[in-house]
């Protein structure tokens, strides 16, 4: 088989935290990434997903272990234009219109010819001329998008797209994104919205707490996780003749929303249920909840 | 071999890539014509500094040194547009780099160093701007001196305006948040008046003032004209101690700027 896009062996980051102590963000992982393949990082905030995708972008120096992009270290491969990103909000200068801000990062590649390509390819031919900060969150996320395609790469690096798009914006960007990746590059994205990996991603790595927590197809990972169904039954005094009272719902999506979970009306096997067996944290609240249900 | 051109349009290379070159010019290009389509930031580097030329002296024939009086105010008005810019093209920057634009940049092949140098040569072309506008306005309102006066005034004042870029760095820096520019730029008003640039200070306020950052600069920038003399036959300052004053605050500029990085680090 080919050079793997990555390869990442015992990588491991430490940080020094507010008062000295020491935070592993991320905390060995071992990792191979084919050539050709869409992968998701799925997982919390917290999960250790940015640290892990700056080390593979050179970004962040590892503490421990190693990462190789393309079979070289991450920097080559930025330098030779293999890898490029695309990075969560932020990251763009208001003063320059969209054309304009894929010119100078196409001046830094040195591919001046790219300029046309990526927007058509971002489908931004209509917002050309506009400056970036009269862009829409979903319109500046598609310019980053084009950004990353400047150089050509073989692998682009997704760090959560999509945070605070709406729906249809969300679906817009993934649309072009996914007419892209047609083109046989290696994508990988980090995300904490569960649909996007279940509906995007062949792969699914899921993390918690700077650990690989499963790596495997995403409907296998699906499966082998997401049998499990939590059941709550409501108090006798919130239920009534129209169902559940609105508001002890509303309650219980606040009690719940800290938990990661912001859809309580899901329901049947999922990604979902993969993501709370795995990330673990409900499990102590769990039962307090379920207690104080009952 | 013909059967594999036409599945793929983008195939991953093994090796071989094309390296392509940064064209750092056409960066720095764009840049430029983004800050300078800036009405905020021009208004205060250009306009600003224009019109306080009209009110303080424009005009104004009364002999002072080896030229007049509106020649003097004219090069300490080009001071303060040129400091003002490059505040504030230094500011920008350092702003830029922790709003994210500096990651979009890393993922570039240009070298950090060459990036620092565009945004230098911006920085000094920008502050060019207020210099040539306020020296064309005068000359053609009656500022007078001797060839050598205009020549070395507008050399030291856009050369020394660049120890400001290490000072706007060095506030951005310290400060964070998209507000730090707005200070940098701000307190550029206060040491201007304590730098002896917009009224003419004597007594008390001037010996304060000779300990701020803008006294050293603007007093070598008029040395050619004035020779150290203050207005009003307030005193008289040597060479040394205006080189002494930009010395030492641009240590303690690039000083705050090292310390402010390092923080910022520390805290990624």
């Amino acid at each position: 088989m080919s050079t793997p896009a990555i390869q990442a062996t015992g990588l491991t980051k430490h940080f020094r935290g507010e008062s000295g102590e020491t935070v592993t963000a991320v905390d060995g992982i071992d990792l191979t990434i084919g050539s050709g393949e869409i992968v998701a990082f799925l997982g919390p905030n917290g999960a250790g997903k940015t640290t892990t995708v700056d080390m593979f972008l050179g970004l962040t120096s590892p503490t421990g272990g190693t990462v190789e992009v393309y079979g070289a270290s991450p920097h080559r491969a930025v330098m030779e234009g293999r890898v490029s990103a695309v990075m969560q909000t932020g990251g763009l200068l208001p003063g320059f219109t969209v054309r304009e801000t894929v010119r100078a990062i196409a001046a830094l590649h040195g591919r001046p010819d790219r300029v046309e390509v990526v927007i058509e390819r971002a489908g931004l031919g209509p917002l050309a001329n506009r400056l970036v900060k009269a862009c829409s969150g979903g319109e500046q996320q598609r310019l980053k998008f084009a950004l990353a395609l400047v150089p050509d790469p073989d692998l682009v690096i997704l760090d959560e797209p999509t945070t605070g798009m709406d729906v249809g914006a969300r679906q817009q960007f993934w649309d072009t994104m996914q007419a892209d990746a047609a083109d046989g590059r290696t994508i990988v994205f980090a995300t904490h919205y569960l649909a996007e990996a279940d509906a995007f991603a062949d792969r699914t790595v899921l993390m918690a707490r700077g650990r690989i927590m499963a790596d495997g197809p995403t409907n296998e990972v699906r499966a082998a996780y997401g049998g499990h169904t939590v059941t709550f039954r409501p108090p006798a005094n919130v239920t009534g003749a129209n169902g559940i009272d609105q508001a002890w719902l509303d309650d219980l999506r606040k009690a719940v929303a800290p938990l990661g979970i912001y859809d309580l009306e899901v329901a049947g096997a999922s990604l979902e249920a993969a993501f709370l067996a795995l990330t673990g944290t409900p499990m102590s609240n769990e039962n307090e909840t379920e207690g104080a249900l009952r | 071999m013909t059967t594999m051109t036409t599945t793929a349009t983008h195939t991953a290379a093994p090796t071989g890539r094309r390296t392509a070159r940064p064209l750092a010019l056409t960066y720095a290009g764009l840049d430029l014509k983004r800050q300078l389509r800036d009405r905020m930031g021009m208004f205060f580097t250009v306009a600003l500094p224009a019109f306080l030329f009209f009110v303080f002296g424009i005009g104004d024939g009364e002999a002072y040194g080896s030229a007049n009086v509106a020649m003097f105010v004219m090069v300490s008005m080009a001071a303060y547009g040129a400091v003002t810019a490059t505040t504030t093209v230094a500011g920008a920057a350092a702003t830029e780099q922790t709003m994210g634009w500096g990651r979009q940049v890393a993922l570039t092949p240009l070298p950090s160093l060459a990036f620092v140098a565009i945004k230098t040569a911006v920085a000094m072309i920008v502050a060019a701007v207020p210099i040539a506008l306020i020296y064309a306005i005068g000359a053609a309102t009656g500022s007078s001196g001797n060839a050598f006066d205009w020549l070395a005034s507008a050399a030291i004042v856009w050369l020394g305006s660049a120890v400001f870029a290490v000072y706007g760095l060095a506030v951005c820096l310290v400060f964070k948040g998209e507000n730090a520019a707005g200070i940098a730029s701000g307190l550029i008003v206060i040491m201007s008046f304590l730098g002896n640039l917009f009224t003419p200070m004597d007594g008390i306020i001037l010996e304060i003032g000779r300990f701020t950052p803008l006294y050293g600069y603007a007093g070598l920038a008029r040395y050619p004209i004035s020779e150290g003399h203050l207005p009003n036959d307030a005193g008289h300052d040597p060479v040394w101690l205006l080189l002494a004053n930009v010395c030492a605050w641009t240590v303690i500029f690039a000083a705050l700027a090292v310390w402010g990085l390092r923080r910022r680090r520390e805290r990624v």
